[in-house]
């Protein structure tokens, strides 16, 4: 009865989802020498011996220990697409979970198309093949549940690996292989726990096993009585800050407030923060100890004994002092930049940095030997670069690949690569003979890569004669056609290192110029629930971007910021005019924005005849069309030939975007400064908490960036004069490769330097062939 | 100090240049510089300006030139790890280096060449004594006659001048050699020659051997004569009157001077003018050399000795031990020893002396094969870059001279990289469309515009490719064997007294063929291969266009070894001169048409053609440029007529009885000098880059047909032959 309503329970979860493609993609042809599955799944049927205690408890407003459970899936759903797919990242368990975990259960449902019959679905915990079945949920999700194994969950980070095999049930073109796709649903998916101590936290570092919810999102609840003092902010935000980066997980959102709220959720870690007088009200299980001296530790309180963090002391100092021993335990020294970009907790194995030139073999890069049989081969790696990279206009980094396909593939077939979803090359396969590639170079540009984690992935194309004909069975033959070699390797040349202002990307990618360590500056047009709400999931961010807790310090007065790296955040209306112009955004908008009735007249005027321009602009003169033909060929604008670049017109925000974020020098042009801000404190905390999750992070780029709810997407706004910042030692070949990064985005310049310095030669070699030699 | 100021700042300059150049920047940078740079090349050219303007332009066509490079090594060269693509695709990366560094390299020489010096006449009364070399090996006897008597004929003070006939083939050792024939011929030679040289008034010299070739004869005839100064012509290049006024009074200017050098100037086409028929229209190969390239040399004191038509001065000579002899080429390596004892040369850019050159095809073959050995020798031997008394200017002109010759490797590799990837879809070239379109198509558009820029009237576009071609199927053996056996190679006479009497195939053109039909395939595979891998399209059309371009200069080169027959047993040359003709006793009023080294074709007026017979003996009267203004009177026999209205047209043969005669015929085959300087004048001009492209796919089209129907005119022949036998 029980399980009938579990499983019931679970077809309507997952049938309400749909299918979105999860927004990093992860793909990899499961090894052929793989052994063979330890165990068979049974369908649909949630082993009760295995997951401990009756699923059917769930639901229920139970909070006993035992019907705790830790959601597993990072994302809002999981999307395993193509013809081989697989995602990998790691889960953090306390001692207590790991020893009690009993099962991992989630459900899926794929695709009409998918064959069953040679579509597989794999699930490994810690490397370890723990289940895995034919991908057969086509008309209704489908549960299936893995006992874990004793002793195969540790304390500490668990690697998970969802993979899938799909093959089409008819078609065998490269385009039906985009039709292949399974899903599960992240409130479907978790590890069941039989032991009383799961729900437990106990030490600091525990806080790693915050988790997330349903929707793959963390939230930090931080309960602090008195946060309207303004003099408090810069050490709840620095509360925030350690928070995130002991969560470390893709979305995680801190949301301030003064009362303590019934029961924490999934996903959600209550803290509580204030001296030990104000926290007494609210907390019947205040440590005594707390009245006396700092305190940072968890206690369990209420009815369902929920874990709570206390960060107390018996004055305001003394919190502070509880909050630093969260804060210190994840700061990491100045000065030594990181090897790898923390991301485990999405996308595993973690991202090496990039500094200069370097070699990365493809199994550093967690990609792994792979032979394939199918259509369409798909894998990716990350590798993070950073802040102040410069090489996007000229660099090139190189892919030598080894592979090997065989004589079957036709002339056509193809290796595509891209980088952060845009394509960057596309090589053909020469030969019609089959052929082994040993080190092949592939350039591939370094365009689209942006400061901090970015993905590659690799695509072959494969095209065989037997696919063009199609014959039924054909589809699903297991005969390897390609091969790709853990041995290749990614090749990044030295490239050219200066920082930019304004740079929202660089930002964004790892909290530059703000995580070097020093203070920075801190400006809240005032300081209520919201306005810190955003504050605190911003700065947080940015924490985890950086790698390190942020100082704070907080500004009262924007006249101070002068002069310094500031952070802005407050709703437009009540945020300083100088600040919005230094900023570039238009002062107008602090009435119109958010409040579409009062729009100003002249900008509406202007709105409409752009509007007009870009529709003519489509009919097109001849001229018109000459530039859009080379503009197609050779990617060379007309704009990109101008020598004095176009002045920066103010930026008013549409009325579809909720959040802002720009970022400009101050006015000595000595700092940057990043104003976050919204039409409203409500929006501007929503704003921030969406942009905070990994995937609309990482959009964050140029000068400004706004966020629009109703199509959920950042948009960039580029900036047209950038200020340079060294971040190295002066150094010739640095400034070379600067020059050339430069050049190769203002290309007129190169142009007429190359001809006035021939010119200069000429001229020069004139003078001096009349001096050498005979002379007529 | 200035100069020292000015080369520091020059430095300076194009050490930034080249920092910019080298520069990574992106494709669209470079497409748009490309597009700038050779907008600003072509508005200098058309606006023809000379001077600055022409150091400007090409100024930057050695930037992109040098972006070219910069892109070539960076970017397209196949990875190490692939043995098939590397090793031919560094092969070809080398021989655009070679090419690149030969551009650079006279980039260096034709910088600011020499303007034509002023005629600098000898200062009457101060004329120092000067020995006439005339060295000979197996010469036809009249055509030593002509040129005996053009020297003789030399406007010098009589007393101040001997000219000397340096008969190397009638020496001992041939008047012994055990080849009773051989022997025989030699001993007749050496006594047919004596009797013409005490004829002519001109000393006949012989020795015990032939030892180190040309250069031991030379210096046999130094040991025997005393002048001041040498002037040595070849057998067949006859002088004008005025040779030695206008060369020996730069010996008094300059007590350091040891050679004066006046260009080649031929009366006949080579074979591929010949065969190409543009001896009239264009001007000929060497006229680049003697017209630019030495008036390069010379501004950087490097002008060489070219083996004729030359002054020496004996003193200079005497401080090397005589003409070198280690190379087959002993003329540069003579000037090279002598410019590295700090002696120095000028160069007088007029034609003063008129000869002859190869007219088969081998025989042309023949010559480049020694003078591309002798500069390996030398090359190889004298190392000119390091050798010590040269000025760095020297070496690098010395360096240009003698590493052109290495073309036949490049032009192989040129020709035979485009099958790699054709027959064998090697990748020895990795570039996209639009890189080839931004860094290739733009380096040759550049490298066509240079050449034209610096060369442009002296040779039209493509003929130096063309010519290169032509020599490379056979020069390559011949550099490979030298440089694999650098003192086997001997002198060999170049034979200039041959002529083709009937048109036919070249005996060497046998190889021509066989690569136009392996290019020919090539384009096939081309066509299939763009319908068959529609993927690969635009690099097989890049490729393919390549090979296109090889197979149109194979084509041609069909036709340069296709060799048109001609009447007449030498060559004729264009004279035009009035003169007076008569067979007994009446005179009537004629022009002689042209000459040849044995006869003359005279348009008679109002002569009744029709009772001539052949072998009839007659006359011809005219002032000889020479004489005192009287005119005197050459013999002849007719050896065939024409009539056409009024006018006869009578083709007759010297019958030279007095030594006198032999001066009258070199007078009218050698004529003036100006004349020969007004015909090289008529051919230069530029017609430019396209008009000059388009003219030659049309000649490229036309040659390639006659070649072709030659050739199977040949096999019909030859299946004839087997027949019938």
């Amino acid at each position: 009865m029980t399980r009938a309503l579990a499983f019931l329970i679970a077809l309507l979860v997952c049938g309400s989802l749909a299918a979105q493609p999860a927004p990093f993609d992860m793909s990899g042809e499961r090894p052929a020498e793989e052994p063979a599955p330890p165990q068979r799944p049974e369908a649909a049927e949630p082993d009760a011996g295995n997951a401990g205690r009756p699923a059917a408890t769930a639901p229920e407003p139970d909070r006993s220990d035992e019907a705790f459970r830790r959601y597993i899936i990072p994302f809002r759903s999981l999307s395993l697409t193509g013809e081989t797919d697989r995602r990998t990242w790691s889960v953090y368990l306390t001692p207590g979970q790991a020893a009690g975990a009993r099962a991992l259960t989630f459900s899926y449902q794929n695709a009409i198309v998918v064959a069953p019959e040679t579509s597989l679905l794999s699930v490994f915990v810690n490397g370890t093949l723990i289940g895995e079945g034919p991908v057969q949920a086509a008309d209704a999700p489908q549960m299936r549940s893995y006992a874990l194994p004793a002793g195969l969950l540790r304390t500490g980070s668990n690697e998970i690996r969802f993979q899938v095999r799909q093959r089409h049930r008819t078609d065998c073109t490269i385009e039906s292989t985009y039709e292949l796709w399974t899903e599960i649903a992240s409130d479907s998916a978790f590890i069941s726990f039989g032991n009383g101590a799961a729900r437990a936290l106990t030490a600091l570092e525990d806080i790693q096993a915050v988790g997330q919810d349903g929707a793959g999102r963390t939230r930090f609840n931080i309960v602090a009585p008195a946060l309207e003092q303004p003099s408090r902010t810069a050490a709840l935000m620095r509360l925030a800050e350690g928070l995130a980066l002991f969560g470390h997980m893709p979305t995680q959102t801190v949301l301030f407030r003064q009362d303590l709220p019934a029961a924490g959720e999934p996903g959600e870690l209550m803290v509580l923060a204030g001296t030990a007088s104000e926290l007494a009200p609210v907390l019947r299980s205040l440590p005594p100890e707390a009245s006396t001296t700092p305190v940072a530790a968890f206690v369990r309180e209420g009815a369902d004994r929920a874990p709570l963090l206390v960060v107390s002391g018996p004055d305001w100092p003394g919190v502070e002092q509880a909050i630093e021993m969260i804060a210190k335990a994840t700061d990491r020294p100045v000065g030594v930049a990181r090897d790898v970009i923390n991301t485990e907790r999405w996308r595993l194995p973690e991202t090496p940095q990039v500094l200069s030139g370097k070699r990365l073999s493809f199994s550093e890069l967690g990609v792994e030997t792979s032979e394939f049989s199918g259509r369409r081969f798909r894998t990716a790696f990350a590798v993070a670069i950073p802040s102040d990279f410069y090489a996007d206009a000229y660099g090139e980094a190189r892919v030598l690949l080894d592979a090997a396909y065989t004589d079957v593939v036709r002339p056509g077939s193809r290796i595509d690569i891209y980088v952060n979803g845009s394509i960057a090359t596309t090589v053909p396969f020469d030969s019609a003979r089959g052929g082994i590639m040993r080190h092949l170079p592939i350039n591939v540009t370094l365009r689209h890569f942006r400061p901090g984690p970015n993905l590659i992935e690799l695509e072959a194309v494969l095209l065989t004669e037997s696919d063009r004909a199609c014959a039924p069975g054909s589809a699903a033959s297991p005969e390897p056609r390609f091969a790709l070699f853990d041995s290749s390797e990614f090749e990044m040349p030295d490239f050219a290192r200066i920082a930019r202002r304004p740079d929202l990307a660089a930002t964004a990618g790892s909290a530059y110029p703000y995580g070097g360590g020093r203070p920075i500056a801190l400006y809240l047009d005032r300081t209520d629930a919201d306005t810190l709400s955003a504050a605190a999931t911003f700065v947080a961010r940015l924490a985890v971007s950086g790698g390190r807790p942020i100082p704070i310090e907080t500004l009262t007065s924007p006249l101070a910021a002068a002069n310094r790296n500031t952070l802005f955040v407050g709703a437009i209306p009540q945020l300083p005019k100088a600040l919005l112009t230094q900023a570039g955004i238009d002062t107008d908008s602090q009435l119109s924005w958010g409040n579409a009735a009062a729009g100003v007249p002249g900008r509406r005027t202007q709105m409409a005849f752009n509007e007009w321009q870009t529709r003519l602009k489509g009919g097109g003169g001849v001229l018109l069309s000459v530039e859009q033909w080379i503009k197609d060929r050779f990617d060379i604008s007309l704009s990109s030939l101008q020598l004095i670049p176009s002045e920066e017109a103010p930026f008013a925000p549409p009325d579809t975007a909720t959040l802002l974020v720009a970022q400009a020098a101050d006015p000595t042009a000595n700092a940057a400064w990043t104003v976050v801000t919204a039409p409203s404190p409500e929006l501007l905390r929503e704003g921030v908490s969406a942009i905070a999750d990994v995937s609309k992070w990482g959009q964050l780029a140029g000068h400004i960036s706004i966020y629009e709810p109703a199509n959920d997407k950042v948009t960039a706004i580029a900036a047209k004069r950038l200020d340079f910042v060294p971040t190295t030692p002066p150094s010739f070949w640095n400034y070379r490769l600067i020059a050339a990064n430069w050049l190769s985005t203002n290309i007129l310049y190169y142009a007429v330097l190359l001809v006035s310095l021939a010119t200069l030669l000429g001229l020069a070699t004139a003078i001096l062939l009349g001096k050498l030699g005979r002379r007529s | 100090m200035s100069k020292i100021v000015t080369l520091a700042a020059w430095a300076l300059i194009a050490l930034c240049l080249v920092a910019l150049i080298t520069l990574p920047v992106n494709l669209q940078t470079q497409l748009i510089a490309s597009v700038l740079v050779v907008t600003f090349m072509a508005l200098i050219k058309l606006m023809k300006a000379g001077g600055k303007w022409r150091l400007i332009a090409l100024a930057f066509g050695s930037a992109m030139v040098l972006r070219y490079i910069y892109w070539r090594t960076t970017e397209t060269l196949p990875p190490f790890n692939q043995p098939e693509n590397f090793i031919p695709g560094f092969l070809l990366y080398l021989a655009e280096l070679y090419n690149v560094m030969m551009l650079a390299l006279s980039l260096f020489v034709v910088a600011m060449p020499l303007p034509s010096r002023p005629s600098r006449a000898a200062t009457p009364g101060k004329y120092p004594k000067v020995d006439v070399f005339v060295p000979s090996y197996n010469e036809d006897i009249g055509l030593l006659a002509n040129t005996l008597a053009a020297a003789k004929g030399m406007d010098y003070p009589a007393e101040k001048l001997t000219v000397w006939l340096l008969d190397d083939g009638g020496t001992l050792q041939k008047r012994n050699s055990t080849n009773l024939i051989e022997a025989q011929r030699a001993a007749q030679r050496h006594r047919d020659l004596q009797k013409l040289c005490s004829d002519l008034n001109v000393r006949y010299l012989t020795r015990e051997r032939n030892e180190h070739a040309k250069a031991g004869n030379l210096n046999n005839g130094m040991q025997h004569s005393n002048g001041d100064l040498i002037a040595v012509f070849d057998a067949d290049h006859a002088p004008a009157r005025d040779f030695l006024l206008e060369t020996v009074g730069y010996f008094e200017d300059d007590p350091r001077l040891f050679l004066v050098q006046t260009p080649h100037f031929f009366l006949n086409p080579d074979p591929l003018e010949r065969n190409l028929r543009t001896f009239e229209k264009m001007p000929s190969e060497n006229e680049m050399f003697y017209g630019i390239i030495q008036r390069g040399l010379d501004k950087w004191n490097a002008a060489f000795f070219c083996g004729s038509a030359a002054v020496l001065r004996r003193k200079a000579l005497e401080d090397t031990g005589g003409f070198s002899g280690l190379s087959i080429t002993e003329d540069c390596e003579t000037a090279l020893a002598l410019h590295s004892r700090g002696w120095k040369s000028v160069y007088v850019d007029r034609p003063l002396i008129a000869g002859l050159q190869p007219a088969t095809f081998a025989s042309f073959i023949g010559q480049r094969s020694r003078w591309a050995q002798g500069m390996m020798q030398i090359l190889m031997f004298r190392m000119p870059l390091f050798k010590g008394g040269l000025s760095i200017p020297q070496r690098l002109c010395y360096m240009s001279s003698t590493l052109f010759w290495l073309f036949p490797f490049s032009r192989t590799i040129f020709l035979f990289a485009p099958l790699f990837y054709l027959f064998f879809d090697l990748q020895i070239f990795t570039a996209s469309g639009g890189e080839f379109l931004a860094y290739t198509l733009v380096y040759m558009l550049v490298n066509l515009t240079m050449q034209n820029y610096l060369y442009g009237s002296f040779r039209w576009p493509w003929i130096s490719e063309l010519y290169e071609y032509a020599q490379t199927v056979h020069l390559l053996p011949a550099v490979v064997s030298v440089l694999a056996n650098p003192r086997k190679p001997t002198f060999k006479v170049t034979a200039k007294d041959e002529s083709v009497r009937e048109s036919r195939l070249s005996e060497i053109s046998r190889p021509f063929f066989v690569i136009f039909a392996v290019l020919f395939a090539a384009v096939l595979i081309t066509v299939y291969r763009v319908y068959s891998e529609p993927d690969k399209a635009d690099v097989t059309l890049v490729v393919g266009g390549w090979n296109l371009l090889n197979l149109i200069l194979a084509g041609c080169a069909l036709g340069v070894v296709s060799e048109r027959g001609e009447r007449a047993a030498s060559r004729r040359v264009k004279v035009s001169r009035r003169c007076e003709f008569a067979v007994g006793e009446e005179w009537y009023p004629a022009t002689v048409e042209d000459v040849s080294a044995h006869g003359a074709r005279v348009q008679v007026y109002g002569l009744p053609g029709d009772g001539l017979a052949i072998d009839t003996r007659a006359r011809i009267r005219f002032e000889p440029y020479s004489g005192d203004g009287t005119p005197e009177t050459l013999p002849l026999t007719i050896r065939n007529v024409e009539v056409s209205g009024d006018l006869t047209i009578i083709g007759c043969r010297y019958t030279p009885e007095a030594a006198r005669h032999h001066s009258l015929v070199a007078d009218l085959i050698f004529a003036n000098s100006e004349q020969w300087s007004e015909f090289q004048h008529m051919r230069r001009y530029n017609p430019g880059l396209l008009r000059g492209t388009l003219w030659f796919l049309w000649l490229a089209f036309y040659q390639t047909s006659r070649g072709l129907t030659y050739f199977f005119r040949s096999m019909a022949a030859d299946r004839e032959a087997r027949a019938t036998r």
